[in-house]
């Protein structure tokens, strides 16, 4: 198998991480799109040297949140929720409007959250052990259980205040 | 939404992704091919096109400048073709892309640092920028005028209204600018602190 076909099969076994984090930094469908495109791109160019010395979705997770972030200097800093759309006929047929409210509400909820406290609470949805994510983020162990009861602190906060 | 329904939501938005293949295959084959170039790092063509405007603008002056008589009308051009040629580089350096960030090895906390950094910095010569534009306004209408052979007295109302005017109009964009760069820039400074904790 050439390098070609190995990282074709890496994208497809991850396609989830890479819409997820391009959903969660974007605010339209088209950014959205780029950025997928740019993080697809950025895994690319560095996947020939990527030596293992972490775990592959570990090495993943970070090209894409990094991605993610310079990839907000060229849009707007604050994003909004945009509508999920996927697959057209895929959606006429599994489409649920109150999942698609629940998935809306995760996001815009997700979208107030500061930028370090979004990459963290994205990895944790994601069921990353807190090593994982400590090893991903650049913090102890500790300091992302104590963030993730702060983030935990905000949801509940912001709850509150919704009408 | 408490974070147990969060983690119900994102494992049906994660059963929903995992259903969809051809857009995977469009993305792998489009960032392969050779001809394809990253978005990161791109010049803005707003930002491009005020740099040749600046550019087109100080060659005009340039151009014309042996036209121009007196000793303080030509102090005014060298400061109009100053602010015309260091206006763009301002600019142009402030956006530039997050430089230093090496995006697979760095960690998200570097990149966000780098990143915070980066868009105070923006900010800060964004406000200088705003500045010397309203500086530039006043500077070249007299120049302008000098190369055309035009003389400022002979515009009706320029004084008593048209410079005003455009005045009041720019000062006003520019409180509204600034309010929003202000408020980025606590953002920012606010990030940089909280990760600190």
């Amino acid at each position: 198998m050439d390098l070609q076909d190995q990282f074709t099969s890496v994208i497809k076994e991850n396609k989830g991480l890479i819409f997820k984090v391009a959903a969660m930094y974007t605010n339209s469908p088209d950014d959205r799109n780029d950025l997928q495109q740019e993080i697809v791109y950025q895994l690319w160019k560095s996947f020939g040297s990527f030596k293992q010395d972490s775990k592959l979705s570990t090495w993943m997770y970070r090209v894409a949140l990094n991605t993610a972030i310079s990839y907000l200097r060229q849009t707007k800093r604050r994003v909004s929720t945009i509508p999920l759309e996927l697959d057209a006929d895929r959606l006429a047929e599994d489409y649920d409007k109150t999942e698609e409210e629940q998935i809306q509400q995760m996001y815009a909820q997700i979208q107030m959250l500061h930028l370090l406290d979004r990459g963290i609470i994205l990895l944790f949805l994601e069921g990353k052990k807190y090593e994982e994510i400590a090893s991903i983020i650049g913090i102890t162990p500790s300091n992302v259980g104590t963030r993730i009861s702060r983030i935990k602190e905000k949801l509940r906060t912001q709850l509150v205040k919704q009408p | 939404m408490e974070l147990e329904e969060m983690q119900q939501a994102w494992e049906k938005l994660s059963q929903r992704v995992e259903k969809q293949d051809v857009l995977t295959a469009q993305l792998v084959e489009k960032s392969t091919r050779q001809s394809y170039h990253s978005t990161l790092n791109r010049i803005k063509s707003a930002e491009l096109m005020g740099t040749l405007v600046c550019y087109a603008g100080a060659g005009y002056i340039s151009v014309h400048l042996p036209k121009i008589e007196g000793l303080g009308m030509q102090v005014l051009a060298a400061l109009t073709l100053g602010l015309l040629l260091v206006l763009p580089i301002l600019s142009l350096a402030s956006v530039r892309a997050i430089k230093g960030v090496n995006i697979s090895v760095a960690t998200y906390v570097e990149t966000i640092q780098t990143f915070a950094r980066q868009k105070i910095r923006f900010q800060r010569l964004q406000k200088i920028n705003v500045f010397l534009a309203l500086l530039l306004l006043f500077v070249s209408l007299p120049v302008v005028a000098a190369i055309q052979g035009k003389d400022l007295g002979q515009i009706p109302h320029l004084w008593t209204l048209i410079v005003p005017v455009v005045a009041v109009v720019f000062m006003g964009f520019a409180y509204w600018v600034l309010k929003a760069y202000n408020k980025t820039l606590a953002e920012m400074e606010s990030l940089l602190s909280d990760i600190d904790k």
